[in-house]
């Protein structure tokens, strides 16, 4: 009786715990619906790439994120300019 | 200074409940004339009530104890009775709960820290973005990860990094593919 009683303590406890590191760590939530509905229709998109392909926007993103902020600034810049320009 | 009593001698079994009734008086006439006309042919029962004699005044007599005490302990022996029966009329409903008996303090403990950790969750956020804003076909571990998620929110610029780096007068990756070069020309045109 007094495992279990420990037991049940010890899964609240855990409980407890692991819903405030979701909660923290949710970062999805965050994001506005634009964003949301962005990154859902990449991934869908993402999930019928190619292998090839897919390995080479994995290096795009290397190299992206070694890049300079300020180079990567002026880039998404001139492409927000571009969508601009497309709308 | 400590009182010591001896120990009573013994008096013949058949009689020595009679003589403790003698010598507190309680006896019948005929008892008392049995006991009387015994104890004038006996040492060990006259010995016995001669020790009564001697002992009993060194113990200490039972309080008295006033009436008032005896109205209330009758009171509250009324009411305790009123209120196991009262146990017993509502005991159908406790008898729901009989299996339960030892677990209903960790099952509410329980059942408090469980919604008490839906509670830290929804907090967060609102309600409505929580539940009305699924994430279909995303898998949790890109949802929990921010660096996953940054990596599909700038996937279309991913795709047309070579090209908008030509454009920035950079040098283009080499590796960029002939399919993503035609989609990124395609987004960007």
């Amino acid at each position: 009786m007094k495992t279990r009683k420990l037991f049940l303590i010890v899964l609240g406890f855990f409980l407890l715990l692991e819903s405030g590191a979701l909660a923290d760590g949710d970062d999805w939530r965050k994001l506005n619906p634009k964003e949301k509905d962005s990154i859902r229709r990449n991934y869908e998109r993402w999930e019928k790439l190619p292998p090839q392909d897919k390995e080479h926007l994995r290096q795009e993103w290397d190299r992206w994120n070694r890049m300079p902020q300020d180079r990567r600034d002026r880039l998404k810049q001139r492409f927000n300019d571009h969508r601009r320009n497309q709308d | 200074m400590e009182n010591h009593v001896a120990p009573l001698e013994g008096a013949c079994k058949n009689y020595e409940e009679d003589l403790v009734l003698f010598y507190y008086g309680e006896s019948g006439a005929a008892e008392g004339a049995a006991m009387e006309q015994h104890m004038a042919q006996c040492g060990r029962c006259r010995n016995f009530v001669d020790d009564l004699g001697r002992v009993l005044p060194q113990m200490a007599p039972l309080p008295e104890l006033p009436q008032p005490f005896w109205d209330s302990y009758f009171r509250e022996t009324i009411a305790k009775l009123d209120a196991h029966e009262a146990r017993q009329r509502q005991s159908w409903w406790r008898g729901w709960f009989q299996p339960l008996n030892g677990w209903l303090v960790p099952t509410f403990g329980t059942a408090v820290v469980a919604a008490l950790a839906i509670a830290l969750v929804l907090e967060k956020n609102d309600l409505v973005s929580f539940i009305g804003t699924p994430s279909p076909n995303i898998p949790a571990e890109v949802l929990v990860d921010s660096n996953q998620l940054e990596f599909f929110k700038s996937l279309e610029i991913l795709e047309s990094l070579s090209t908008l780096e030509e454009q920035d007068g950079g040098k283009a990756d080499p590796k960029t593919s002939d399919i993503l070069d035609r989609r990124a020309a395609w987004s960007l045109a």
